[in-house]
């Protein structure tokens, strides 16, 4: 029982992660209503991109990472949208979507190219904090990951619902052309969503690769399908369906770790999404 | 000569994978289910050809009506997820279809070694070519009557009511339904086609590269098989061969002297190519 | 005339609190035309798209040729002989004039009268001569090859209809078919419309335009907010102090 309450907290604080992978994936999709496949690459290439930092400044406390993480994940963010949105006619289903794959392809092999393939040491704080209630531990690294991903989270909605971009957004969400008949500047706002939703992705990235210790391109598949999963079970569009999603699948994966191994873990995880798409395909929360 | 040889084996098996994705696209139907179908064909074949002793023709058959079967069962449940949420539901199933293989032994004791699918390892020593003396021009000329099978095939249904049926459902399934379409037996059987062509093209992989594992069935390929038709234009089965010789041929084979820079040049030729024409090579329009 | 081809019995359709439409009862018969009016927001498009399948009721009857279509799709409705026009055009604007006919054979008697694989593989040649008949029809016969998103509008609108004669059906909806018409067009609507009664064809028809309503149909129906206001002969409607009121408003 313990095994399966520890399981369940650092699933649960790790899952934070994941929620704000998805909170990216589910608010392009919302304002645009298209898919950004390449988010969680940017994501990954963004925490990359701070620790280029430490090229730079080597004794770089590791916060100062996070926030070149976080910058770079705006900088990448604007860049796909560039490349994939602002050109192409949105009107062409396939086309944009084609144009983020080449970008996720893009975006994997320069960090290959950078780092040689090879793993890259992230740094972490708190690592060496860990609060105890008996046997039960949480550590104090997937807090600050925990604590964080809700800062960001509670920033975003207050972004959305607190500021006059925020509106705006929400208005090209429901209806872009009225919205631009209302002198919205749509591509703004369309590039304004991917900028946010880029930083998001840089401190998720960053938080994965301090939690687990180092990074590498590896990641970005697994991501980018877990994040579309959370998406997918939280509701396509909606935020607060990608919270709650990014924390039932953090918690359940590694639950399914804890009791079944890491190699039958993502084919439970599969399973728990087919099982949305049969039973409850519009997700847990309609957007 | 055997370079070239080889280089149109993967020409052609590559067509065959794109072809497959091809016929699903004209219903509007996004997928990257076609690499599952392939993966499921290729294991299907050898184990066929290897532990059973079959023909390869025969072989090539099975694998065809077990990829049309898998397919025909993914979409049923593939119509009650619309759009965008279809591209995520089949790169999980996809995904969930590699893990099975990662997981999936069947050994069966030949004389003194052990040979059929093992796990992590893959399927080895899959040699009924070698065994049975065919030179690479041979296996060469056999997988192009394939592929010349499969693309007369397609071309005749595009040119029939069938092949305008698909496109009008493509185009507005509304509208279809209100002149008396039935999308269920549209969709459904278009991706069963795909799964039957993607079927043979696996099966015919398995035997030319004699050792297949998981990992070849990524979603790496599963974006392959979509990218083919998509840069190439949905117009005609054309298109798809075009974008197929440009990809294979000329990127990965002709820009060799550029060496590791090859796969940056993918990602960013796939953004460029969409930027630049986003209705592919040859078009949409029908022929 | 005849018996109830179509019989809508206190049809009601409501979109949560919405009641779009409200206890809706309308006869048909073979070989009529009727007109349904009414302001925007009447209900007249929800009747349409309730009849053609694309909503359930929320309560009430829609019967045709005395059965019950309860449940049935809308693609077996078109094969049950029910056919519609779109009111903002659906066409196939991908394919050609000819393609966007093609598809639309989906008549039981067609498949009844070539096999499968003549029906579904087969190429043009074996249906030339029917397609030929709606394109000579419609007057579109030179334009046959055009894309349909490249047609003027006037022809797209005669497509849209031809299309839905596609399939031979025994009653057609027409969703304001005369939208964004001019005088000479309206006459020639109207002129079509009149040959497709003498073909046998049940009509009823969804307009604004009152020059072709009042000079095609043989009754009409009046809605406001989703109930039957009035019902009768052009003449009588036009005279109508009720209408009259439910289209200029007033207490």
């Amino acid at each position: 029982m313990l095994d399966f309450l520890q399981a369940v907290s650092d699933g649960l604080l790790f899952g934070a992660t994941y929620a704000l992978i998805g909170i990216g994936f589910t608010l392009v999709f919302g304002v645009m209503h298209k898919l950004n496949l390449a988010y969680a690459a940017a994501s990954v290439g963004a925490a990359y991109a701070g620790l280029l930092i430490l090229q730079l400044a080597a004794g770089a406390p590791p916060w100062v990472v996070f926030l070149c993480a976080f910058l770079g994940g705006g900088v990448l963010g604007w860049l796909v949208y560039v490349t994939c949105f602002h050109f192409i006619p949105l009107s062409n289903p396939l086309a944009p979507l084609m144009a983020t794959v080449g970008m996720l392809l893009l975006i994997d092999e320069i960090i290959v190219h950078l780092t040689a393939g090879m793993p890259q040491n992230y740094p972490a704080m708190f690592d060496d904090v860990m609060l105890r209630a008996g046997e039960f531990t949480l550590r104090g690294d997937l807090l600050l990951v925990a604590g964080v991903s809700v800062v960001c989270m509670i920033a975003l909605l207050a972004l959305l619902y607190r500021t006059r971009l925020g509106l705006a957004t929400r208005a090209v969400s429901q209806q872009a052309v009225a919205a631009q008949l209302c002198g919205i500047r749509v591509g703004q706002v369309n590039a304004m969503t991917f900028i946010v939703t880029g930083l998001l992705g840089g401190i998720a990235g960053a938080l994965i690769g301090a939690s687990v210790g180092a990074l590498s391109p590896l990641l970005t598949a697994p991501l980018t399908v877990k994040g579309l999963i959370v998406t997918v079970i939280g509701g396509l569009g909606s935020i607060p369906g990608a919270i709650v999603a990014g924390l039932l699948v953090g918690a359940l994966e590694n639950v399914f770790q804890q009791f079944r191994g890491v190699t039958e873990r993502d084919l439970y995880v599969m399973l728990l999404l087919f099982a949305f798409l049969i039973f409850r395909p519009s997700g847990l929360f309609k957007q | 000569m055997d370079f070239y040889y080889g280089l149109a084996q993967t020409v052609g098996i590559h067509t065959l994978l794109g072809l497959s994705a091809y016929i699903v696209l004209l219903t509007g139907q996004v997928t990257l289910a076609q690499a599952a179908f392939f993966a499921i064909g290729a294991y299907a074949a050898g184990m066929l050809t290897v532990l059973a002793g079959w023909h390869i023709v025969p072989a090539l058959g099975a694998s065809a009506m077990f990829g049309a079967a898998t397919a025909c069962a993914v979409g049923f449940p593939a119509l009650r997820v619309k759009g965008l949420m279809l591209v995520v539901a089949t790169l999980a199933f996809g995904e969930g279809v590699r893990l099975f293989f990662f997981n999936f032994d069947y050994q069966v004791a030949k004389g003194e070694i052990k040979v059929g699918p093992l796990g992590g390892e893959g399927f080895r020593q899959i040699r009924y070519f070698q065994e049975h003396g065919w030179s690479t021009g041979e296996v060469m000329l056999f997988v192009w009557v394939f592929v010349v099978l499969a693309m007369a095939a397609l071309w005749w249904l595009d040119r029939s009511r069938y092949g305008a049926v698909l496109r009008a459902v493509g185009e507005d399934e509304l509208a279809a339904q209100s002149v008396g379409v039935n999308l269920t037996a549209v969709k459904v059987s278009a991706m069963t086609v795909g799964g039957a062509v993607a079927g043979i093209g696996g099966g015919l992989y398995a035997h030319y590269t004699t050792h297949i594992e998981h990992a070849n069935f990524n979603v790496l390929l599963a974006t392959f098989a979509i990218a083919y038709p998509i840069v190439g234009g949905l117009k005609n089965v054309f298109g798809t061969l075009a974008a197929v010789i440009f990809v294979q041929a000329f990127l990965i084979e002709g820009l060799r002297f550029l060496g590791d820079w090859r796969n940056l040049l993918f990602g960013a030729l796939i953004v460029a190519a969409m930027n630049l024409r986003p209705q592919g090579f040859l078009g949409g329009r029908r022929a | 005339m005849g018996a109830g081809v179509l019989e809508l019995k206190g049809l009601s359709r409501h979109f949560g609190g919405i009641k779009a439409v409200d206890g809706l009862d309308l006869t048909v018969r073979q070989g009529e035309i009727v007109g349904l009016i009414g302001p925007n927001g009447s209900g007249k498009s929800t009747t349409v798209n309730v009849i053609a399948g694309l909503f359930p009721v929320t309560s009430g009857e829609v019967r045709f040729n005395n059965e019950s279509l309860e449940g049935l799709p809308t693609h077996k409705r078109l094969q049950r002989g029910i056919a519609r026009t779109f009111q903002n055009i659906r066409l196939f604007g991908q394919l050609s004039v000819w393609q966007n006919l093609w598809v639309a054979q989906n008549a039981p008697e067609d498949h009844a009268r070539r096999g499968f694989i003549a029906r579904w593989l087969g190429g043009q040649s074996g249906v030339r001569a029917e397609i030929a008949q709606l394109l000579e029809f419609s007057g579109l016969a030179h334009k046959q090859d055009e894309l349909a998103a490249n047609l003027a509008f006037g022809e797209q609108r005669r497509l849209e209809l031809a299309r839905a004669l596609a399939a031979k059906p025994k009653l057609l909806l027409l969703d304001e078919p005369a939208a964004g018409m001019n005088s000479e067009e309206i006459g020639q609507l109207r002129d079509r419309i009149l040959k497709l009664r003498a073909q046998g064809i049940t009509i009823l028809l969804i307009e604004h335009v009152m020059e072709l309503v009042m000079g095609v149909t043989d009754r009409i129906a009046v809605l406001n907010f989703g109930q039957k206001i009035a019902e009768g002969r052009p003449a009588e409607i036009q005279a109508d102090p009720l209408v009259r009121k439910a289209y200029l408003g007033g207490a």
